[in-house]
Formats: structure tokens, C-alpha cells, sequence
């Protein structure tokens, strides 16, 4: 039987995380993944990350899942895929299918890193084609190049909700509305911000009531729901769609820690059954490490900081690093991982609705929370995010108005203008005395599209609103449209004077538009006229 | 309902244009891809029927766990399309229950 040192099963953040860390440290890794393509989800996450620089914040998940896979297999890390792990048995044995046959192999560390699947709910019609989970929306799409649909119903707006939602648009999809049970839409008001402006309307107390259609979706019918979640009769609307997308939550996999013997506790926090685990992620099982989402369901920055502490961990029960070492590392880790564990929508937050201001004290927006969008009397109350005060050439104005765990604006700047400050929680605020040279790196940067480059003195009468702008067509210099709200409402009529898409703008292009100025500080989105819409 | 332009990725790393055959008629698709993702791009939603109410099912997870979008791939029943790399003269087929559309099968 082959054995190795390390077994790592997917192939994900979490898990080629961990495969790196144990091979820096001298072991011999090898990672199973059941799919024909490495990187877990990576490859479908064709945003912005959030956090700091550490965390490889502003760079997109693909291109951090192409970063992994290159490393491990630079340090030699062996990645087989089509390789399913059926089972663990006792002394860290795996039954691992692959190419049709059933081999077994023994490590003398394994590190669990399955990942998640999608939570489903259940309504009338919910079996037929056009039904789908948010992921194989996005699996379609960003994977493989194919709409899932043209007009889409989102039922659910956590951020996978929220950000599949920004991606079917990108690809070219309607989507119709955003229906959310709970009052709050559950995910980062950025996400939500950068749909609403584009016109996407948000239910909030409403629920998907049926899918209609004979062989396929024709028409949803959507529901306000009372305290208790159940539609309220008479408040039924029918909705014109092809496809409903599901993102109702991800529950850990768990399956095989619990076959391997490992103790499960149940943790709503965590997103259902999950192994007990130390703070070095390791099982009641000697050797066996949960990572990622199968200890608890966060977001791929956290997962690849959990992957380094369990393989550092087994590397020094293994002998490899001396428990100094271990300490050094997993001190640098675990602070690491609290940054970016911290602020509103932390894992111990989860499911709290009581959070009523930021950290420093301003009221949260309720307009956000429950439509998407900030209103115009609440925008500006927020340190960085009012007009006002300021004095000719450009400024950033930042709608950044939740505290989530992130600062690149802060990081780009080459002026120094915009801080956050050591705590990547805070809200950004603008450094008064600091001239903004307006080379719109912090447009390009934010990965929540929350900054705009506002300028008052454009011409006599009119300013000019930069916009971060990642659809296509891109529009041009001389473009004309109409300028839309934070609700995707039509404004005024708007030009294209500036359109900066450079390598530094990595692909958040700022297109610049002129505006009254009795405008600028509302208008906050483009509508080329040739569309009418994107 | 293939995307032609993205405003994010350049590439989706496609192989060749080659031919399939579904239901017995000539498709095309891209070599490589999941089953799944040429039929959908032909916009084909039904990729089955169920055993006991004749009920149609397409792509419900797209990452190989819940087995709607199964169909009969070069004879082989019960094949997950989106698990199934598109080939060259590959024959995709609706399933209706356990066997192919229009074959009479027993109750179960």
C-alpha cells in the first residue's frame, strides 16, 4: 500500500493551502479531488477578494487559485484528480476511487478539506429545469462560458447571492429581482450597492412561492412573507423569468470526518454538523485536520489561512518544524486569520440582526439593509462618503458604510489620502489636508465597487462622477446616456468624458461621466443610450 | 446562450468544435467541455424524465453531487453530463426513467 506523509483530500483554497505549507516543510503531499478541475471553487470566483494585502486582497479567486496551483506543483506537491475518497479508515487509511478502481493508501497526517454544498429549498416547481443552485449558475458562466438563462429570479442575498447575481449580469443575464426571506439582505451592502445601481430591484421579506412552466421555468411567483416566513395570502407577484437561482446557504461535508470516527457538533454558526476541532484545526482523531469550509462555512481567505495552520501543525507531530517554529508560524497565521474574522458580518456574528451602528458609532443604513441601496440623506452622513466641503479637481467618495474586513483603498493610494488605519474593519475616511492626484488606483482597488472619483469643477455647471464599471461593452469618450441613483433610477442625462481601463485598473475600468453638479453627489451609475440598459 | 464577450474573463480555455450526436441528431459542441454545458448552450433544459412521474429534470447543481442531469451517454445510462467531458461522436441521449426516451419499461 503507498504510503505518504501527507494525505490532503480536495483540492481547493483550503486544501492546496495545506498541501503547500506541509511540502515547504518537507513532507511528501499528495491531494485528491474528486472533479477533473483542480481549485475547488476558485476558478468560478471572478471577483475581487476583500481583506488586506496578506490575504491577497484585490486580487480576483481565479487568478489566486492559478497563484495555489502553480506553487504546489513548483514545490511538488503531487494533485490528482478524478481521485474520490470513499472512505477513512481507522490508522488514516483512504479508499480513493480513481480511473475505476478502488486503491487504498495511508498517510501519516490527513487533512480534510472538502469544502461545502449548496443548502436547497424546497416550492412548487422547484424540481424543473431552470431550478438551479447559485453555483451552477455560476459554475455555467464563469467555468464554461454559457448563460444560465436570460431572465433570472436570485432567491437568497448572502454573498453568494449577491455576488453570482453581479456575475450573471456581467455575463450578459437579466436579473429580475433578488428575493431574501429575512429582512436584511444578508451579504456586504457593497455587493448589494453595485446591483442596485445597476436596476436590480431587492425583496427583502419575500420568498419564492412557485416555479411555473410544463417542461421548464416560465414565470415565478415571488410572496411577501410575515414574522413567521410563511407567504402572506394576497401579496403574490408574478415575475417574467426563465431560471431561479438558489443561494440559500452551504452546509459543511462533513461525511468524512464523521467516517473517520472524528466527534461532530452541530453549529448553526458554522453552517450545520462540523468535526470538533482544535485551535489547529485537528479532529478528536490524532492526525486528522478539518480546513475551509467543512470546518464551518467562511469565505476562501479564511479557508487558505486554516489549510497553512492544520498542515504546519501536522508537520511538527511529524517532526519536521520544532514546536518554535510552529509557534512563529501559527502566531503570524492566527493573527492573520483574526483580521479578516473580524467586523459586522464575522463568523460569530452570523445570523444577528441587532447590529444597529458601525464600530465608530455611525447608524447603519436601513435603506442598504433592506433595499440595496443607501439613500441620498444617508450616504451623506458617512465620513468619506458626503459631498460637500470640497474643493476643485477630483476626490474619492466612498460608499463604505459596513464594517468588513478590508483596506486596499488604503493600500493604493499613493497619496496617502484615504485611511483605514491598522483595524481593516474601520470605515475608510479621507485624510482632509492630502491632495488626491485622481489616478482612480483606489476605483480600480475596491473590491466592493464602493469608490467614486467625484469632481465639482469639471466646467462651468457641470462635475464629473468616475465609476468603477466592469461590464461590456465599456463605453467610450463621447458616449452619451443617462446617469442612474444608487436605485438604478434615471437621473439626468450623462457624457463619457474619461474612461480609464489600464493594466493598474485590473479589469475595474473608471468610466467618467459629466453631470450637472446638482448631481453629483446622487449620480452613480452609467446607462449608455445605445442599451437602454445593460 | 454561450457568452461572447466578458468583460472579465478572456478566455475560457475551450478546445476544439467538434460533433455529437443528440436524441440521433448532429450537435455541436466543445471538445472537453461537460456534457451539460454544450447541451445548455443548444438550449436543451431537459436532460431527463423521472421514473414514476414522467416529471422532466435539467441541470440542478452542475458540480456532480445530485444527479438530476443524468442521460444516456454512448449507450451508458445514469451519466452525470456535467461531470462528463463533451467528445468527439459522443452520443447523448434523454433518459426517461432508468432507459431511453420512448422504450417501454417495466413499473417499478
Amino acid at each position: 500500500m503507498k504510503r505518504y506523509e501527507m494525505i490532503v483530500i480536495g483540492a481547493g483554497p483550503a486544501g492546496l493551502s495545506a498541501a503547500i505549507e506541509a511540502a515547504q516543510s518537507g513532507l511528501e503531499v499528495v491531494v485528491f479531488d474528486e472533479n477533473e478541475w483542480p481549485g475547488g471553487q476558485l476558478f468560478k470566483q471572478i471577483h475581487k477578494f476583500f481583506g488586506s494585502r496578506e490575504h491577497q486582497a484585490r486580487t480576483r479567486g481565479v487568478k489566486i487559485g492559478q497563484n495555489l496551483l502553480e506553487a504546489a506543483r513548483g514545490i511538488g506537491v503531487k494533485v490528482v484528480l478524478g481521485a474520490t475518497v470513499l472512505g477513512i479508515y481507522k490508522n488514516k487509511e483512504i479508499a480513493v476511487r480513481l480511473e475505476g478502481e478502488v486503491r487504498n493508501c495511508k498517510a501519516d497526517a490527513i487533512v480534510i478539506a472538502t469544502g461545502a454544498s449548496e443548502n436547497m429549498m424546497t416550492f412548487d416547481g422547484w424540481t424543473l429545469p431552470g431550478v438551479m443552485g447559485a453555483g451552477a449558475a455560476q459554475t455555467l458562466m464563469n467555468l464554461h462560458g454559457v448563460r444560465p438563462g436570460k431572465k433570472i429570479l436570485m432567491v437568497g442575498s448572502g454573498n453568494v447571492g449577491l455576488v453570482v447575481s453581479f456575475q450573471l449580469k456581467q455575463a450578459g443575464c437579466d436579473v429580475v429581482a433578488v428575493v431574501d426571506a429575512a429582512a436584511r439582505i444578508g451579504g456586504y451592502g457593497v455587493h448589494a450597492a453595485k446591483l442596485a445601481r445597476t436596476g436590480v430591484p431587492f425583496y427583502t421579506s419575500h420568498t419564492v412561492v412557485k416555479a411555473v412552466g410544463a417542461e421548464k421555468v416560465e414565470g415565478a411567483v415571488i410572496a411577501e412573507v410575515g414574522a413567521d416566513f410563511t407567504p402572506i395570502p394576497g401579496t403574490e407577484m408574478p415575475l417574467d423569468i426563465d431560471t431561479v437561482c438558489i443561494a440559500v446557504g452551504l452546509s459543511p461535508m462533513s461525511q468524512l470526518a464523521d467516517n473517520a470516527g472524528a466527534e461532530l457538533v452541530y453549529d448553526p454558526a458554522k453552517g450545520g454538523y462540523v468535526a470538533a476541532l482544535t485551535d489547529e484545526g485537528e479532529t478528536s482523531v490524532k492526525g486528522l485536520f478539518c480546513a475551509g469550509d467543512v470546518a464551518g462555512i467562511e469565505e476562501a481567505s479564511s479557508a487558505m489561512i486554516q489549510g497553512k495552520i492544520a498542515a504546519a501543525a501536522a508537520a511538527r507531530d511529524l517532526g519536521y518544524i520544532t514546536a518554535a517554529d510552529f509557534e512563529t508560524k501559527a502566531f503570524g497565521y492566527k493573527e492573520s486569520l483574526a483580521k479578516i474574522r473580524a467586523g459586522m458580518f464575522a463568523p460569530g456574528n452570523k445570523g444577528r440582526t441587532d447590529i444597529v451602528q458601525t464600530d465608530e458609532g455611525y447608524p447603519l443604513s436601513e435603506s442598504l439593509l433592506a433595499r440595496g441601496f443607501l439613500s441620498d440623506a444617508e450616504a451623506a452622513a458617512f465620513p468619506a462618503a458626503g459631498i460637500g466641503g470640497g474643493g476643485g479637481g477630483p476626490r474619492p467618495v466612498i460608499e463604505c458604510t459596513q464594517n468588513i474586513p478590508c483596506d486596499p483603498c488604503q493600500d493604493v493610494c499613493p497619496k496617502g489620502c484615504i485611511l483605514v488605519g491598522d483595524n481593516i474593519t474601520a470605515l475608510p475616511q479621507i485624510a482632509g489636508e492630502k491632495a488626491c492626484s485622481g489616478c482612480a488606483l483606489c476605483v480600480g482597488a475596491c473590491s466592493g465597487q464602493a469608490i467614486f472619483l467625484v469632481n465639482e469643477t469639471y466646467e462651468d455647471g457641470y462635475g464629473t462622477v468616475g465609476l468603477p464599471y466592469e461590464f461590456v461593452p465599456l463605453p467610450q469618450k463621447g458616449d452619451k446616456g443617462r446617469a442612474l441613483g444608487r436605485d438604478g433610477g434615471e437621473l439626468c442625462g450623462a457624457e463619457v468624458v474619461e474612461v480609464r481601463a489600464g493594466a493598474a485598473m485590473d479589469k475595474t475600468p473608471m468610466v467618467v461621466m459629466k453631470v450637472p453638479v446638482s448631481e453629483i453627489a446622487r449620480a452613480r451609475f452609467f446607462r449608455p443610450e445605445s442599451e437602454g440598459g445593460i | 446562450m454561450r457568452i461572447e464577450k466578458h468583460p472579465i474573463i478572456d478566455d475560457y480555455g475551450k478546445g476544439r468544435l467538434v460533433c455529437f450526436s443528440y436524441n440521433g441528431d448532429e450537435a455541436m459542441g466543445y471538445e472537453g467541455e461537460p456534457v451539460a454545458a454544450a447541451l445548455k448552450a443548444m438550449g436543451v433544459d431537459t436532460h431527463r424524465y423521472t421514473v414514476k412521474r414522467h416529471e422532466p429534470r435539467g441541470i440542478f447543481c452542475a458540480i456532480g453531487r445530485c444527479t438530476d442531469c443524468v442521460m444516456i451517454v454512448d449507450g451508458v445510462p445514469n451519466v452525470r453530463t456535467c461531470m462528463t467531458p463533451l467528445a468527439e461522436g459522443m452520443a447523448v441521449e434523454t433518459q426517461d426513467g432508468l432507459r431511453k426516451a420512448g422504450e417501454a419499461h417495466e413499473a417499478l
